[in-house]
């Protein structure tokens, strides 16, 4: 309509302003997203290679572009274009009014009035912007890409990761995977090395003299002597998990009875010296991997001792010596055994006891026998060649033996306390609380040692001891073993 | 004559009007222009304010200073209807026969100033309903066209005040804007009492006739007005009712009802009068904003919440105001607001 030719060029210069505005506004949208999109191009410019440079420069451009364009090709409608004229200039709607009743079909007589005095005041005004300029809120943030792009570009390119697995099927090496093989297997061995530094000196070259003891004289029942000469000596007794129910050592400590009597000494017999030599020599070993010289100066030894004894072991040590010589260690070591028995048999007909009880019991065992009349009691039985007063091997029906009087009297009689040493290592001291504290074992130390080896070895295969036992358990049968 | 001779005509008049009235009322130039707008527009226009403020002054040399009939009810408790709008009384002729004849009450009139009107029963003021829409009463089941222009001026006392009867709803909504007269200032109380005070009064001329009121109201009619312009008025009114979803809320809150179509139309009519008075050919925004008060005010019903909080509707009214400005830019790109 060419009387609003005016008003309608006012209207496009508005809308011209407002384009470019906008594309100010996405340009800089436009660039800051550019710049984050060449920091990631720039950060990653191992793959890249050579292009990262120019790719990271291309997209901060073409985000520069493409936001400038996207905002120049945006459509202003007419009308507000118009009305923002009216607000920017103070016309008061008249721009827009004019424009939009001059297409109006009813328009009044006014309208006319109208539009000319819009165009009065129009072509009054002066030229002028009257959009004004909006920061997008990215740009407080464009510096921290533009600086991260910059300090990238500078930079060597980061090593990136391979994100691949080994490839085990590969079997030629390259020189620098056999040196990495080699540097891991020292690195292993450097880590073995710990368990090196604890491995225990072989049995012949420790010290089997008797420690010393804390200085307290021991008491009858006193179980000190079994945990403080060890490596539990210095450890803090865990009580708790120790009175779990189920828990095998707490049964074994009912059964005070069947626990060695530690209070006497045996190292002054020549079956204790033959007895600890033979274990040294065998001890966890293979037939074939014992030593046969050591071996034949123990059986020499034995046989020797036999012959100044006019014991009868020293037929068997021949018969070992005689097989050692046949190159049948096995057969050897049997007779060994034999021998050992018969030394052990002999040692405790000598002491004129059948097991290793003390004086209390055996005066009590002397009252039940006056109560129930004359006659050698369970207890003075003899015992035969490898026989003992061991579980299963005595003459009572139950394999563990005949229960002892003060357990089935009361279950509850005996207790276990502790108490915490100080002394030149600190340790705890543990005692047998109640009645069965004070009773005197009834079974010889080395005659159930062995049994209750086999008996915790075949409880940790099956799995009845906690896995967290095993080493304790294990340390503490081996400390046994060291006494 | 051009359309341009005809609004300046119209503006002269206006401004001619006005100086007439501001002659003898000190002060109070927006009540003056609200006045105006309204006779122009074809409304009725209720004044509220305490007494001895001026208003039934105000309103009586408006009607000296139009060529038109001028009649005041001074509305009481024992007003009747029949007092406003007339009666049918027995007359008899020379014959001797008698028979009815209409007498007209005030109501007949150009002017008509309805003092003190809440002070009348709601039944005398329900008599005033009919007249002021439709321009013509029913007496004994004839209707009775109002003279033209037909332009009811009432005043009121605050409703607070005692022995009043505030109007009921449906009878404020007929009047086009509710003003309220407030204390003059200092230097116009000053003035009011040299002017009042002296021994020769103050004469008005009249500028003004019947038809020219007539002429003009048709010319307002036709003051175009931009669609968004028009979408703004009914944005503020629709945000005047706390049920509309785009309502503030302000007008959820203590708003029972809001204003009715008839205060839009109030608004628009009365922006044209106030464009062309500046001699604008066109209704601006402002000119709706600067009108919202005057003629929503007294057609927002407060709710119990609004009563108790003391909410001032003048408030209530701007704000809304802002805030329909500010949905109808709303969405809108930054660039174009």
């Amino acid at each position: 309509m060419p009387q609003t030719e005016a008003l309608a060029r006012l209207a496009e210069r508005v809308a011209r302003q407002v384009r470019w505005r906008r594309a100010e506004y996405h340009a800089l949208r436009g660039l800051f997203y550019g710049a984050v999109g060449a920091t990631l191009v720039l950060l990653l410019k191992t793959p890249f290679g050579s292009v990262a440079l120019p790719a990271a420069g291309g997209l901060v451009l073409l985000g520069l572009l493409a936001g400038g364009v996207w905002g120049l090709v945006q459509r202003v409608p007419t009308e507000d274009a118009a009305r923002l004229a009216d607000g920017a200039f103070e016309l008061q709607d008249r721009v827009a009014t004019a424009l939009e009743w001059a297409r109006r079909p009813d328009r009044t007589p006014l309208v006319d009035a109208l539009i000319a005095d819009a165009i009065a005041h129009v072509e009054a005004l002066a030229p002028r912007r009257i959009v004004r300029r909006l920061v997008p809120r990215e740009v407080r943030w464009l510096p921290l890409p533009v600086l991260v792009g910059l300090a990238l570009a500078v930079s060597p390119p980061l090593p990136m990761p391979s994100g691949r697995l080994p490839d085990f099927l590969t079997s030629t090496d390259s020189p620098e995977t056999k040196e990495r093989g080699e540097l891991a297997m020292m690195e292993q061995d450097r880590r073995l090395i710990p368990k090196d530094a604890l491995k225990r000196p072989a049995m012949e070259e420790r010290d089997f003299n008797q420690r010393g003891g804390t200085g307290a004289s021991p008491t009858a029942g006193d179980l000190s002597a079994i945990f403080k000469d060890t490596s539990l000596g210095n450890q803090r007794p865990d009580f708790n998990s120790f009175l779990k129910k189920g828990d095998e050592r707490l049964k074994l400590l009912e059964q005070v009875d069947r626990l060695p009597d530690l209070q006497s000494d045996f190292t002054q017999s020549q079956y204790k010296m033959v007895f600890r030599k033979s274990k040294a020599l065998t001890g966890g070993l293979r037939p074939d991997q014992i030593s046969p010289q050591k071996l034949r100066e123990l059986l020499e030894e034995m046989e020797r001792l036999g012959r100044k004894g006019g014991a009868n072991w020293s037929g068997d040590a021949m018969e070992g010596m005689d097989a050692l010589e046949g190159g049948q260690p096995d057969k050897a070591l049997e007779a060994m055994e034999k021998a050992l028995n018969k030394m052990r048999a002999m040692e405790e007909q000598g002491r004129g006891g059948k097991n290793l009880r003390g004086g209390r019991e055996r005066s009590s065992a002397q009252n039940r026998d006056r109560g129930r009349g004359a006659g050698a009691g369970a207890d003075e039985q003899d015992f035969g060649e490898g026989e003992g007063f061991l579980p299963g091997k005595g003459k009572s029906a139950s394999p563990k033996g005949d229960p002892s009087q003060r357990l089935r009297a009361s279950p509850y009689d005996v207790g276990v306390e502790g108490e915490s040493r100080q002394g030149k290592k600190d340790g705890y001291d543990t005692n047998m609380t109640g009645r069965g504290g004070k009773m005197g074992s009834r079974l010889s130390y080395l005659g159930v040692i062995g049994q209750y080896r086999k008996m915790m070895e075949d409880a940790i295969t099956r799995e009845q001891v906690p896995r967290d036992y095993h080493t304790q358990i294990k340390d503490y049968f081996q400390a046994l073993d060291e006494r | 004559m051009t359309q341009e001779a005809r609004v300046r005509e119209f503006v002269a008049a206006f401004e001619r009007l006005r100086a007439e009235v501001e002659k003898v009322i000190v002060g109070h130039r927006d009540i003056i222009n609200h006045v105006l707008i309204g006779m122009f527009a074809g409304g009725h226009v209720l004044l509220e304010g305490a007494p001895g403020l001026g208003k039934t002054l105000l309103i009586k040399t408006l009607a000296e200073g139009l060529e038109l009939s001028f009649s005041r009810i001074q509305f009481t408790p024992d007003l009747m209807p029949a007092d406003i709008i007339g009666t049918n009384i027995i007359l008899e002729d020379a014959e001797g026969r008698k028979h009815f004849q209409f007498q007209p009450g005030p109501i007949f009139g150009h002017i008509l100033l309805a003092d003190e009107i809440n002070r009348a029963t709601p039944k005398t003021q329900s008599a005033l309903l009919e007249g002021m829409q439709e321009g013509s009463v029913t007496v004994a089941g004839a209707s009775r066209p109002l003279p033209a222009p037909f332009f009811v001026l009432a005043t009121q006392n605050p409703i607070e005040m005692e022995g009043t009867y505030p109007l009921p709803e449906a009878q404020l909504d007929r009047f086009m804007f509710k003003l309220r007269v407030r204390y003059p200032a200092m230097e116009e109380l000053n003035a009011i009492i040299e002017r009042t005070t002296q021994v020769h009064p103050v004469a008005v001329e009249q500028v003004m006739t019947g038809p020219a009121v007539m002429g003009f109201r048709e010319l307002i009619r036709e003051v175009p007005l931009a669609s968004h312009v028009r979408d703004f008025a009914s944005t503020i009114v629709m945000a005047t009712h706390p049920d509309w979803e785009g309502s503030p809320e302000i007008s959820r809150r203590f708003v029972r009802y809001g204003a009715s179509p008839r205060g839009a139309q109030a608004l628009v009519l009365g922006a044209k009068v106030l464009a062309l008075s500046q001699g604008r050919y066109n209704v601006s925004a402002d000119d709706i904003r600067a009108l919202t008060a005057p003629a929503l005010r007294h057609r927002v019903i407060l709710n119990f919440e609004g009563e108790a909080e003391a909410i001032d509707t003048d408030t209530l009214v701007t704000e809304i105001v802002d805030k329909a400005q500010e949905r109808m830019t709303a969405g809108r790109e930054a660039f174009l607001r």
